[in-house]
């Protein structure tokens, strides 16, 4: 067997998942905090001020990696959880029900910022323009996720159902954001979409490539945390987790 | 060759697609005309949503005339969410439910029939009511006929979309919000739609563009959200 | 720099998301090895009293 798919096979054996994630989780947390404090303090001090937007286009270095993050999260959630429909893998129906919570998160810094940022560019805190208007519906869809999961009390058929319910929304994501922008041109004509006209100068795009790939490595460290509670919670009563429980009295992990 | 071929005798007994078609839309009207009252009850939440929006918004024909269309696009929207509950939990509760897995007929076609039967005990009194309820709005005449036809196309639409959602809280007792919570998402794209039609003539632009678009999401989601929920059926029972 | 408050306001946001999602799942790994340990706790207990003796 392909030692790769060789190590898949031993990743969805639950202990070893445990010892996998809390051993690369701090990683991804440790290396993002530092790329994403690097791209904060250029995104900060280092790139000159916009000539339109002064320096409130700032607020855009996290703006764009968070609604990035939103929809990519989503994408994986919704393949995480195809794989979890048809196959069965437990494994992967833990990582889908682990990417809602954290996505939800990205989309409500993506709508908080987005309403902070507007309020000096339109002067009111909300415009129904079709970029948030899909945020906020994306938002409704990450919660349905989380809430159907919770409402279920067998894990396995929890999962199964909100995986579904990730798999259907993420097909008509396409078809709600068609139709959001549809909607707000035959309401409101022509939005000043919150990035203006002006397309990035290379001189500013650094502290945003820094920003988005280290709200990735970010991700992956939220990930592998929640997929180990969730990993946790359903092995509750095997010996593995009382002894590992057991180890932990020591010191808190 | 199909179990049905092998044993000639069995052809009498099992049921094909129309058969069972037939059988539970016949099971479904017996049902409803034994309670004929609930037929009536998305029509009558319609018009409470109306009288309320009228309430709210000041009996002004101006500005009622204005929102006329987007309010009773709701209130058939609002009115659908509520009767979903009853989709599949007559069933549920009485275990032909779990009868449908064991069915011959694949579980998405009874969904189908379940579902088409729904929409025309609780959308098709709506459809009827609408010109009334038109009236209380101060709805331009001339918009009747485009309302009419996006909330002929838009209201199975939602009953499929719901069906789905539907499956996946089967069973559930207190699923109240979550339900809400759920269908909204896919909802937007028919109201969207649906509202946005009449709002288009309204400009006086043409609506088909809109319309088209409904009967396609009407089409793929007619193949797609019974398969669907079926799923979810199997997940819920399993 | 101009427009200052929305700035810290936006970052401020971006922080607090984020440090709650470290702290709620850190949470939820402690919670759940909490409960193992009482549930072996229970059971060791319950092991224990079971036993007959003369």
């Amino acid at each position: 067997m392909h030692p790769l798919v060789r190590w898949f096979h031993t990743l969805g054996s639950p202990p070893y998942f445990d010892r996998f994630a809390a051993r690369w989780a701090p990683w991804g947390y440790g290396l993002g905090l530092l790329v994403m404090a690097w791209g904060l303090y250029s995104a900060l001090f280092l790139v000159p001020a916009d000539y339109q937007q002064k320096d409130s286009f700032r607020i855009l270095y996290i703006h764009v990696p968070s609604a990035w993050m939103s929809l990519a999260v989503f994408a994986l959630m919704a393949l995480y959880a195809a794989i979890a429909l048809v196959w069965r893998i437990k494994l992967c129906e833990i990582l889908a029900m682990a990417c809602a919570p954290i996505g939800a998160g990205f989309t409500v810094i993506t709508l908080a910022t987005g309403s902070i940022w507007g309020k000096p560019m339109w002067g009111t805190w909300w415009d129904w323009d079709p970029r948030l208007t899909t945020e906020l519906i994306l938002l409704f869809l990450y919660l349905g996720v989380i809430g159907l999961y919770n409402a279920i009390d067998d894990r396995r058929a929890a999962a199964r159902a909100a995986a579904l319910l990730a798999v259907v929304g993420v097909a008509l994501l396409p078809v709600i954001r068609y139709s959001v922008v549809w909607w707000n041109s035959l309401h409101q004509g022509q939005t000043i979409s919150l990035l203006g006209k002006s397309s990035m100068d290379a001189s500013m795009m650094a502290p945003l490539i820094w920003m988005i790939v280290g709200t990735k490595l970010w991700f992956i460290g939220a990930l592998l945390t929640r997929a180990r509670a969730d990993n946790l919670r359903r092995e509750q009563g095997k010996a593995w987790v009382a002894e590992l429980a057991g180890a932990a009295t020591g010191g808190a992990k | 060759m199909s179990a049905r071929q092998r044993n000639p005798g069995l052809a009498a007994a099992t049921p094909g697609l129309i058969g069972s078609a037939r059988a539970l839309m016949a099971r479904d009207l017996r049902l409803l005309w034994r309670r004929r009252g609930d037929a009536l009850q998305p029509a009558l939440f319609a018009l409470l949503v109306v009288v309320l929006f009228a309430l709210a918004l000041g009996g002004e024909k101006q500005a009622l005339s204005r929102v006329s269309g987007g309010v009773l696009w709701l209130s058939a929207l609002l009115a659908g969410l509520l009767a979903l509950d009853t989709l599949f939990r007559g069933d549920a509760e009485d275990g032909s439910l779990e009868q449908w897995l064991l069915a011959p007929v694949p579980l998405g076609w009874l969904v189908a029939v379940r579902t088409f039967m729904h929409w025309a005990t609780t959308a098709l009194p709506l459809l009827i009511a609408t010109p009334f309820l038109g009236e209380l709005l101060y709805l331009p005449r001339e918009q009747l006929p485009v309302l009419l036809a996006s909330l002929a196309l838009g209201t199975p639409l939602l009953s499929l979309l719901g069906a789905v959602v539907a499956a996946l809280t089967v069973g559930m007792r207190r699923s109240g919000i979550l339900v809400a919570l759920l269908a909204l998402p896919l909802y937007v794209p028919v109201l969207v739609f649906g509202a946005g039609s009449v709002a288009r003539s309204a400009q006086g632009l043409d609506p088909v563009g809109a319309l088209l678009l409904l009967a396609a999401g009407l089409v793929v989601a007619a193949l797609l959200a019974p398969l669907a929920a079926a799923a979810a059926i199997r997940i819920a029972l399993n | 720099m101009e427009y200052q408050e929305y700035i810290i306001a936006a970052y401020a946001v971006f922080a607090i998301v984020l440090g709650w999602d470290f702290v709620a799942g850190r949470l939820q790994i402690r919670r759940e090895l909490r409960l193992a340990r009482s549930r072996a706790a229970r059971s060791a207990a319950r092991s224990q009293t079971s036993e007959l003796s003369r």
